[in-house]
């Protein structure tokens, strides 16, 4: 496999952008991506566009050729990718394995969502269906519902604390506050969260990530090439996708994908947990984070809440995790959320993060988990990316 | 199986997940003969071994409380607040339910208290139906 570089990012602002179509949004992304990395669009010879739901009305088809065809970039094979909320992430993974193997030398990949456009109440019927062997989603089962049981679970074999779990929450309010992009972008204190409107106890409002609209493009070449592009290319160190296993006789503590996912992504990269400088990670909820940190072998398992009651996840801390402000301040927009995780991931490590800078960082993670079966999430993958 | 038609239908939530014994509705799970391991709901072949012939059985009506919790924004079609959780069956399963009788839910309910099985309403559809399905409730509650 060849060595790959990304060379070119771009995205919108995450938010509510109700009243611009989905090809715009997906438009500016890709055009600010192809002009991060000094290419002209015919330059790329794949496109994977990452887009799970189109919310306004159910699903819809073709989402990449609409877009690319107002850049001129038409006759190439262009690729929707689908994978719940790992969408952004596995549609970036496919161009990266294309460049990889020398299928060819530079590819797009574009995640995009428009969700600000669906009734809120029908949202969840888009997300459950018969497909689901146990039908949960039409049992009582919501998403916050799912990360309150894996939160209590933990509580009760761990000590994790309420307060522990809140801290997810304030720390990543406070980066979201100083991203530009971001959604919400307002700190919010302990004492505000615990007593927020309960949403699923123990989750609180701002435990829980708002919908939003936006897009997030990546070019990818080789190494050999990159430099001829861009003088700040940032390395694809490992890329790994995993799907659960759903298992009944387990503890809901813990996401068995991510443990293996984490393992294969270490390997690959031939690096380990001790040279992560920074990372960012599919916080959904605010219990996700921590148990998040446990699996990617940031701490020990169970050690997840005192890990960020120590700061520990913070910046100065021994992993800084979502400088971003994660979903939990930028939105979870399915479709672009992976491939916003990678352009940040790509900013520290070309150190334009501003005054959410990790100074210094040579080598980032990427976590996103997509879609949930029964007792585990649906898709894990990773990424580590370096200087 | 009885249906009552009042106020719209009563409908199971999936006709084949249950099954009417003497001593009342059971859920049905299934039996690789070969691996012994039991699934819910029902397979066309074993997921285990993809082996052994396969048999219909009656599931636990007990099991043990894994997790719950108070879902305040709760689905459509079912009533806020509610509570749901994880409950272990002894053949190994894990359960998702909704959680009944348990008032208050917040000193009642604790992780590993036994469980058992009642089947009831859990929410309506969009057209009136009452939908059915399997639930649970602490078993230290009196039966009514």
């Amino acid at each position: 496999m060849r060595e790959v570089a990304i060379i070119g990012i771009g995205g919108t602002k995450f938010g509510k952008h109700t009243n611009r179509s989905i090809r715009d949004l997906a438009l500016e992304a890709c055009l600010k991506a192809i002009r991060d990395a000094n290419i002209k669009p015919r330059d790329i010879q794949i496109v994977y566009a990452g887009n799970a739901v189109q919310w306004e009305w159910g699903q819809g088809l073709s989402i990449g050729q609409p877009v690319l065809r107002e850049l001129g970039l038409t006759q190439v094979p262009i690729t929707r990718v689908e994978n719940a909320c790992a969408t952004g992430s596995c549609a970036f993974r496919e161009a990266w394995y294309k460049v990889a193997t020398g299928a060819c030398d530079m590819a797009l990949a574009f995640g995009v969502e428009q969700m600000t456009v669906a009734d809120s109440s029908k949202m969840l019927t888009i997300v459950t269906g018969k497909q689901f062997a146990e039908r949960e989603g039409d049992m009582g089962l919501s998403p916050p519902a799912l990360f309150a049981l894996l939160a209590r679970r933990h509580m009760e074999e761990f000590g994790t604390t309420r307060e522990q779990i809140a801290m997810v929450a304030v720390k990543n309010r406070k980066y979201g506050a100083l991203n530009p992009d971001a959604q919400l972008r307002t700190a919010v204190t302990l004492d505000e969260v615990l007593n927020e409107r309960m949403i699923c106890d123990p989750l609180t409002l701002s435990q829980c990530c708002p919908r939003g609209d936006g897009a997030a493009a990546v070019v990818l070449t080789t190494k050999k090439l990159a430099k001829k592009y861009n003088s700040t290319p940032v390395y694809v160190a490992a890329s790994v996708q995993v799907s659960g296993t759903y298992p009944d006789d387990r503890s809901f503590t813990f996401f068995d994908p991510d443990v293996r996912g984490a393992k294969a992504a270490y390997e690959m990269a031939g690096l380990g947990p001790e040279d992560i400088d920074l990372a960012e990670v599919h916080d959904c909820f605010s219990p996700a984070e921590l148990v998040h940190y446990e699996d990617l072998g940031f701490c020990k398992k169970g050690e997840g809440g005192r890990f960020i009651e120590k700061g520990l996840s913070d910046r100065g801390g021994k992993i800084p995790v979502n400088m971003s402000g994660g979903l939990l301040s930028k939105g979870h927009v399915l479709g672009a959320t992976g491939v916003s995780q990678i352009i940040e991931v790509v900013r520290q490590l070309r150190g334009q993060a501003g005054e959410r800078q990790v100074e210094g960082a040579k080598v980032g993670l990427q976590h996103n988990a997509g879609g949930f079966i029964h007792t585990d999430t649906g898709t894990c993958v990773i990424h580590i990316l370096k200087r | 199986m009885s249906v009552n038609q009042s106020n719209g239908e009563r409908k199971f939530i999936e006709e084949g997940w249950f099954k009417d014994f003497a001593e009342g509705t059971a859920l049905m799970g299934i039996r690789c003969e070969a691996c012994k391991k039991v699934f819910f709901p029902k397979k066309e072949v074993c997921p285990e071994c993809f082996d052994g012939e396969l048999r219909e059985v009656p599931l636990s009506k007990k099991g043990t409380l894994h997790s719950y919790t108070l879902s305040v924004m709760g689905i459509p079609g079912m009533e806020t607040p509610y509570v749901v959780g994880f409950i272990d069956l002894p053949e190994g399963i894990k359960l998702f339910s909704v959680i009944k009788d348990c008032e208050p839910w917040d000193k009642v309910l604790k992780i590993g208290m036994e469980m058992e099985m009642v089947i009831g309403k859990i929410r309506s559809d969009e057209s009136g139906n009452e939908i059915i399905s399997y639930q649970f409730k602490p078993t230290h509650k009196e039966t009514r």
